[in-house]
């Protein structure tokens, strides 16, 4: 039917742009409330100062940016079985907006690093080392699909190219601890723990990121869908002026 | 005609070709040569920090220029519109995917062989049981490089900057393989730590395992169809 395809992208991207108006209250007072525990509600740590502030923000940005590329996995899985495209452009939103969390996670966990653990980069952490990886595949992911045109092989590669990159993160986490614990580590966690006022803004930090995360990705994919029902529209129109 | 016969046949065809025009051959040895000797210039030869930091330099000029061979394993394929011929015939996609990755495989064992001696010259290190050693990783990362990098290069052969964006896709995925393989020849070479290579071992022996069973399953959506 003419239009069959754009005319469901469009009610779907309809679907999901309604759902982030509706996130939008909450998400604005969660954001007050965790600036509010981060920066003042929480207390400044006695050893490290302010400056672990940043963790909250950290953390938070980490968990979703992990969160974010289960969902290009279970996306690509789905896509595979299905064939709707709508998965597709689901797993291509979420890795674009893990992308940027991870981002996040790699800037602010230097500016942290430098005058606690007096390194910027600290290769003995596993976390820190596997997150970089992290970061690396994604980044692969996104230029994957950027080389191909909208279509059906584009949605085939990258979902065979999220799978694979999801089943490899294990390994890669298995393989940096076996090389740094091999060698002595130099750096370890400062046995640091974390006050009650602490962990609360750590949680509300974290769901406020979810939902950001969430809210983002939504977005970007009416914006994906938007894109292949144009694309289809203006095929149309071609071949009815030919 | 049975599964284990046709890779075979699978894989003897592209060696055929192969050795017939030497072309990815040679391209590759010359390449990974060549990576051998710059490293020699940029650090001080001789020197302990380069005798430490020589089994890195090993891997580096074997991955790298192993890039050019699954390019081309895909490409030409795809240039005579053999692809299409295969995936019309009545093969499994598993058994087509397990027949490119055993001819890439042997391929680069050959051209690892031959970097392991050229290493041996310019590194100065002595001749001894512990090369031996070497030779099994490289047989072991060789499996897991492969039978990624095989996919990867069936998807990226259509694609214009496919020479860019095989390592780009390639080289995040066996971060842990790199590890393992610059490790491990650091214990056997310079440390003489066994329980630590085979440690090692074990984690290129699960890798190749998972990636095998993934790429044997995933093939079927990357070509055809």
């Amino acid at each position: 039917m003419w239009l069959a395809n754009s005319n469901r992208a469009l009610g779907s991207a309809r679907t999901s742009v309604r759902f982030v108006a509706w996130l939008l209250v909450p998400l604005y007072l969660l954001g007050v409330l965790a600036l509010y525990t981060a920066f003042i509600y929480a207390p400044t740590e006695r050893v490290m100062g302010e400056v672990q502030r940043i963790f909250y923000f950290h953390v938070g940005a980490a968990w979703t940016a992990f969160l974010a590329f289960f969902f290009v996995f279970l996306g690509g899985v789905i896509y595979l079985m299905r064939r709707n495209v709508f998965w597709d452009y689901l797993a291509a939103a979420s890795a674009e907006v893990g992308v940027i969390f991870t981002t996040i996670v790699l800037v602010t966990g230097p500016i942290w690093a430098r005058p606690v653990w007096n390194t910027w980069w600290p290769w003995g952490d596993p976390r820190v080392t596997t997150t970089l990886v992290l970061w690396l595949i994604y980044v692969a992911y996104l230029i994957l699909r950027n080389s191909l045109g909208e279509g059906e092989k584009r949605a085939r590669f990258s979902a065979v190219f999220g799978i694979i990159g999801f089943i490899d993160v294990p390994i890669v986490w298995l393989s940096i601890r076996w090389w740094r614990t091999i060698h002595p580590v130099v750096i370890t966690k400062t046995g640091a723990s974390l006050e009650p006022e602490m962990v609360q803004a750590l949680i509300v930090s974290v769901a406020t990121f979810t939902v950001f995360y969430i809210a983002l990705m939504c977005l970007r994919l009416a914006m994906h869908l938007h894109n292949s029902a144009a694309e289809e529209m203006a095929q149309a129109v071609r071949e009815r002026s030919e | 005609m049975n599964n284990l016969k046709l890779i075979w046949w699978l894989a003897l065809k592209d060696l055929k070709i192969e050795y017939r025009s030497r072309q990815a051959f040679l391209t590759t040895l010359f390449f990974a040569v060549l990576i051998l000797i710059i490293f020699n210039f940029a650090f001080d030869p001789g020197s302990n920090a380069t005798r430490e930091a020589s089994p890195g330099i090993l891997w580096v000029a074997l991955l790298f220029p192993g890039i050019i061979q699954l390019n081309r394993s895909f490409q030409s394929e795809v240039e005579e519109g053999t692809l299409q011929g295969i995936v019309l015939s009545p093969v499994d996609r598993g058994v087509f995917f397990l027949g490119k990755f055993m001819a890439n495989w042997l391929f680069l064992v050959a051209i690892d062989m031959l970097i392991l001696a050229a290493f041996v010259v310019f590194f100065n290190f002595t001749l001894s049981g512990g090369l031996l050693w070497v030779l099994l990783l490289m047989v072991l990362v060789g499996i897991g490089f492969t039978a990624v990098g095989t996919v990867f290069a069936a998807m990226v052969s259509n694609i214009r900057i496919r020479e860019v964006l095989l390592p780009i896709l390639l080289f995040p995925i066996i971060v842990p393989i790199i590890l393992a393989a610059v490790n491990g020849t650091r214990e056997v070479l310079i440390h003489n730590d066994f329980s630590t290579l085979f440690r090692w071992m074990q984690l290129l022996i699960a890798f190749d395992v998972i990636f095998l069973a993934a790429g044997f399953l995933v093939f079927d959506y990357v070509v055809g169809e």
